[in-house]
C-alpha cells in the first residue's frame, strides 16, 4: 500500500561516522523524484526539542540546492548529539534543580507542528531502542544502520565498516614497518566492544600474527607461545591486533574489590581503582596483553591504540555506495508502507526488517566463520 | 511500608550502612537517600542521582541464558535482555528498554544478578533500623547522618527522621549540596545538630560547567542558614578534583566566604577517588570524567596546610 508520506525529515544518532553526507543525498534524491520534501534534523534530535538554540530553527532545508553542494564523503550536514533519547532529556526545572525529563511527547508534537510526516534515522545499535520506544508512540520512521564496527545484525554490512575497515588496515600496515623495522612487537587496539570484525579482517588483511577478538576467549599463555615460535624463525618482530572487548580465559580485567573505611561510607557497591577500566576501557586490552606478553617474550612488547581514530576522515567508494542505496532505500520503505524497519543489505537483495526484530541483535563472528578458518590457513593465531 | 502521613511520611531509600566513621563525629549510620539536585561530572554515588527507583545489574552474578533465562521472557518487558553469541552467554541489559523493570520483577532473579536501587521506607521504619546501633553512638559520641543523593530534596521525609532520632537522644547530621529551596532547608534545619555542606566550586561559571547549575542559590542558602540558625554546627567541605577546583585560589575563597560565620567550626577537603566508578557499569551509564586522577598527597597537605591557618591551628610536626 503506497504510503502518504510528503515531507520527511533526516536525523543522524548519537556518535560519529565518516561519510554520513551520501546517505543524506540518496535519500533526498529518491524523495525529489516522489515529490516529497526533505528536511534535516541538527544534532539528533535537539534541533526539534530546543528550536531557540539554533539560528535556523534547529531544522535545514534539504532541497535539491543544498543537496549538490553537499560533500558525498562528508559527514558535515546535520551534526549529532551526545544521546539521541528524548526519554531522558537533562533540564534544569522551575526550583533550578536538575532533573532528566520525557520530552518524547514534546519531540511527537514538534513533528507534526512542521508537518513532518516520517523520519528516516541514521543510527547504531542503542539508537534503535529508542527509534522503537518512538514508534510505539506514534513516530513513522525508518532506520539506516551504520556501524564502523559492523556489529548490526540483519545486515552483512553496516554502513562506515569499509570506511573504518580501510583506514584501520592502513594503520596496521604502518604498525607492522615500524615493527619490523625496530624489532618490536605492536599489540594494536582496534574498535570492537562485542563483535571483533574489525580486528579479524584487518588482522587478516595485513597478516597479523594474532588476532583477538571478544567472540573467543583469548589464552595468552599460548599466544604468548605462537609468538615466540615465530620469533625464533628469524623474524625477530610481530602484529597482533586486538578488539576493544577482548575477553581472556581467566577474566583479569576484573577483580574483586575490598571495602576500605572510606569505601565503606560511599553507600553500596562502592568499587575500586581496579575498576578504572569502567571509566575508559579505550587502550586497556592492548595494554593488558602488552604487559602480560612482555613477561614471556624476548623483545619488546608496545601497545597501540587506534579506536576513535577510524571515526574520521572521507568516506570509501564502498561506503558512498552503502551510503547512497541505504539512503534511497529508506525513502521505497516509506513509500511503499515499510514504516518502522531498519533497511537490511542481504546480500543480493537490500529488505526491510521490523524494527522490533532488530534490537539487542548482535552481528557476532561465529565461531564457524570463514574468515575465522582463511585466518587459521594463513598462520594467524585466533585462539579458535 | 507501613504507613505515609504527615507525622509518618514515606521517602525514597537508597541504602542505610552502619559504622560509618567519615559522615560526622564518632561511629554513625548513615541514611543514603535518593534523588539529586546536581549532576557533578565526578560523582561517586550514580545510583543516588534519580529520585525513582533505578535498575541495578551485577553481570558477575549471573548464571547465564544456558543455567537461568528467566529474565529473557515474560513477564520481564519485551527486549529488555538479550544474549550475544560469543564467549559467554551471560545476560547483557538493554538499559532503554528495561526502564520498566520493577523490584516485583528483579525479584525473581534467583541470583541477585538483578536488583533495585531505591526502596519506599516511612521515617519510622528507618530510625527503628538507625536505634539499633544506639549504644554504639553513646560510647562514640556518634549519631545518625542524613545524605544521599540530596536529603534536602525530600524535606518531610529527613526532618521526620531526624525529629524522630532528636526524641530518641540521637546526634543527627545531614550531608548536603545544598541547591534547594530554602524552604526545604529551613524544615529540616530545625531538627539538626550538625550539617556537613558542600562548597564544591566558588566559581559561579566553572561551578555551572560541572555541577549543571551556578551556586548562587546555594551560597545564599548557606549564608542563610549560618545567620537563622547560630546554635547548629556546620563543617564545609569540598571534593578535591585536581583540575577542577584543586588550586589555592578556590580554596580561600572557600575560607573567605565561610570566615565571618564562627558557626563554621571546620573547612574538610574530600580527596577525589575512584570508588564509584564501578557502579556506572551496574547502571549501565557513562562516567564522564575520564582523565582525572585523585590529589597528590603533596598537594592535599599543602591545601590542608592553608585551611589548618586560617582556623588557627598549629600544623608543625605533622
Amino acid at each position: 500500500m503506497k504510503n502518504v508520506t510528503k515531507k520527511i525529515a533526516i536525523n543522524i544518532g548519537a556518535g560519529y561516522t565518516p561519510g554520513v553526507n551520501a546517505i543524506i543525498i540518496g535519500a533526498a534524491h529518491a524523495a525529489y523524484k516522489l515529490g516529497w520534501q526533505v528536511v534535516g534534523i541538527r544534532d539528533g534530535f535537539e534541533g526539534l526539542l530546543f528550536p531557540d538554540r539554533y539560528p535556523d530553527d534547529g531544522l535545514v532545508d534539504m532541497g535539491p540546492e543544498v543537496i549538490e553542494r553537499l560533500n558525498p564523503a562528508g559527514s558535515d550536514a546535520l551534526g549529532t548529539s551526545a544521546s539521541i533519547d528524548p526519554f531522558h532529556v537533562r533540564t534544569v526545572n522551575e526550583l533550578g534543580m536538575i532533573e532528566e525529563v520525557d520530552m518524547s511527547d514534546t519531540l511527537l508534537k514538534n513533528l507534526k507542528d512542521k508537518k513532518i510526516d516520517a523520519v528516516i534515522s541514521i543510527v547504531m545499535g542503542r539508537g534503535l531502542s529508542i527509534l522503537y520506544k518512538l514508534n510505539q508512540k506514534g513516530l513513522n520512521s525508518v532506520c539506516i544502520p551504520r556501524s564502523v564496527e559492523n556489529d548490526m545484525a540483519y545486515t552483512a554490512v553496516s554502513f562506515g565498516f569499509n570506511t573504518a575497515l580501510s583506514f584501520t588496515i592502513d594503520m596496521l600496515d604502518r604498525a607492522r614497518q615500524a615493527a619490523q623495522s625496530a624489532h618490536k612487537i605492536f599489540v594494536v587496539e582496534v574498535l570492537g566492544e562485542q563483535a571483533g570484525w574489525l580486528a579479524l579482517q584487518s588482522g587478516i588483511a595485513v597478516m597479523a600474527d594474532a588476532v583477538v577478538i571478544p567472540e573467543i576467549n583469548c589464552d595468552l599463555k599460548k599466544l604468548g607461545e605462537h609468538l615466540n615460535q615465530k620469533l625464533t624463525s628469524g623474524r625477530p618482530y610481530g602484529l597482533v591486533v586486538v578488539a576493544e572487548g577482548a575477553k581472556f580465559t581467566v577474566d583479569v580485567l576484573v577483580k574483586a574489590a575490598t571495602l576500605s573505611s572510606l569505601k565503606k561510607s560511599l553507600s553500596p557497591l562502592a568499587t575500586g581503582d581496579d575498576d578504572s577500566h569502567a571509566i575508559q576501557r579505550s587502550g586497556k586490552a592492548a595494554e593488558f596483553i602488552a604487559n602480560k606478553l612482555q613477561q614471556s617474550i624476548p623483545f619488546e612488547v608496545q601497545p597501540l591504540v587506534l579506536n576513535q581514530w577510524v571515526r574520521g576522515g572521507a568516506a570509501t567508494a564502498v561506503d558512498r555506495q552503502i551510503g547512497l542505496c541505504y539512503g534511497a532505500a529508506a525513502v521505497r520503505a516509506l513509500d511503499e508502507g515499510n514504516d518502522n524497519t531498519i533497511i537490511a543489505f542481504v546480500p543480493p537483495e537490500i529488505t526491510f526488517i521490523p524494527l522490533v526484530d532488530a534490537l539487542n541483535k548482535v552481528r557476532t563472528v561465529p565461531a564457524h566463520s570463514e574468515f575465522l578458518k582463511v585466518a587459521q590457513t594463513l598462520g594467524i593465531y585466533t585462539g579458535a | 511500608m507501613k504507613e505515609n502521613n504527615s507525622t509518618n511520611p514515606a521517602g525514597r531509600v537508597l541504602n542505610i550502612q552502619g559504622y560509618c566513621s567519615d559522615d560526622g563525629p564518632g561511629m554513625r549510620t548513615t541514611v543514603f537517600l535518593k534523588g539529586c539536585s546536581l549532576r557533578c561530572k565526578w560523582c561517586s554515588n550514580p545510583e543516588s542521582i534519580h529520585p525513582k527507583p533505578e535498575l541495578n545489574y551485577d553481570a558477575k552474578l549471573c548464571k547465564g541464558a544456558a543455567a537461568c533465562g528467566l529474565c529473557l521472557k515474560a513477564p520481564f518487558p519485551q527486549g529488555a535482555f538479550y544474549t550475544v553469541e560469543g564467549a559467554d552467554d551471560k545476560v547483557l541489559v538493554n538499559w532503554d528498554l528495561a526502564g520498566e523493570c520493577t523490584e516485583e520483577l528483579t525479584s525473581l532473579c534467583p541470583t541477585d544478578a538483578l536488583s533495585m536501587f531505591g526502596k519506599l521506607m516511612t521515617a519510622e521504619e528507618v530510625i527503628i533500623q538507625v536505634e539499633k546501633d544506639t549504644s554504639f553512638y553513646r560510647n562514640t559520641g556518634g549519631g545518625v547522618t542524613i545524605s544521599g543523593g540530596e536529603c534536602l530534596l525530600q524535606p518531610d521525609f529527613t526532618a521526620a527522621i531526624l525529629r524522630l532520632a532528636h526524641e530518641r537522644g540521637i546526634h543527627t547530621a545531614i550531608e548536603t549540596a545544598g541547591n534547594v529551596p530554602w524552604e526545604y532547608m529551613e524544615k529540616v534545619l530545625q531538627h539538626v545538630d550538625l550539617m556537613l555542606h558542600d562548597n564544591k566550586l566558588m566559581n559561579p561559571e566553572r561551578h555551572k560547567k560541572w555541577t549543571g547549575v551556578d551556586n548562587k542559590r546555594t551560597l545564599e542558602n548557606f549564608k542563610k542558614a549560618y545567620e537563622t540558625f547560630p546554635n547548629i554546627e556546620f563543617i564545609t567541605r569540598t571534593p578535591l578534583i585536581p583540575g577542577i577546583n584543586a588550586d589555592e585560589e578556590n580554596i580561600r575563597a572557600v575560607l573567605e566566604f565561610i570566615k565571618p560565620y564562627k558557626n563554621v567550626i571546620d573547612y574538610e577537603l574530600l580527596p577525589y577517588h575512584r570508588y564509584g566508578t564501578g557502579k556506572y557499569e551496574f547502571l549501565g551509564k557513562i562516567y564522564e570524567l575520564k582523565d582525572f586522577n585523585p590529589p597528590s598527597p603533596e598537594l592535599l597537605s599543602h591545601l590542608r596546610g592553608i585551611i589548618d591557618e586560617a582556623f588557627g591551628r598549629n600544623t608543625q610536626g605533622k
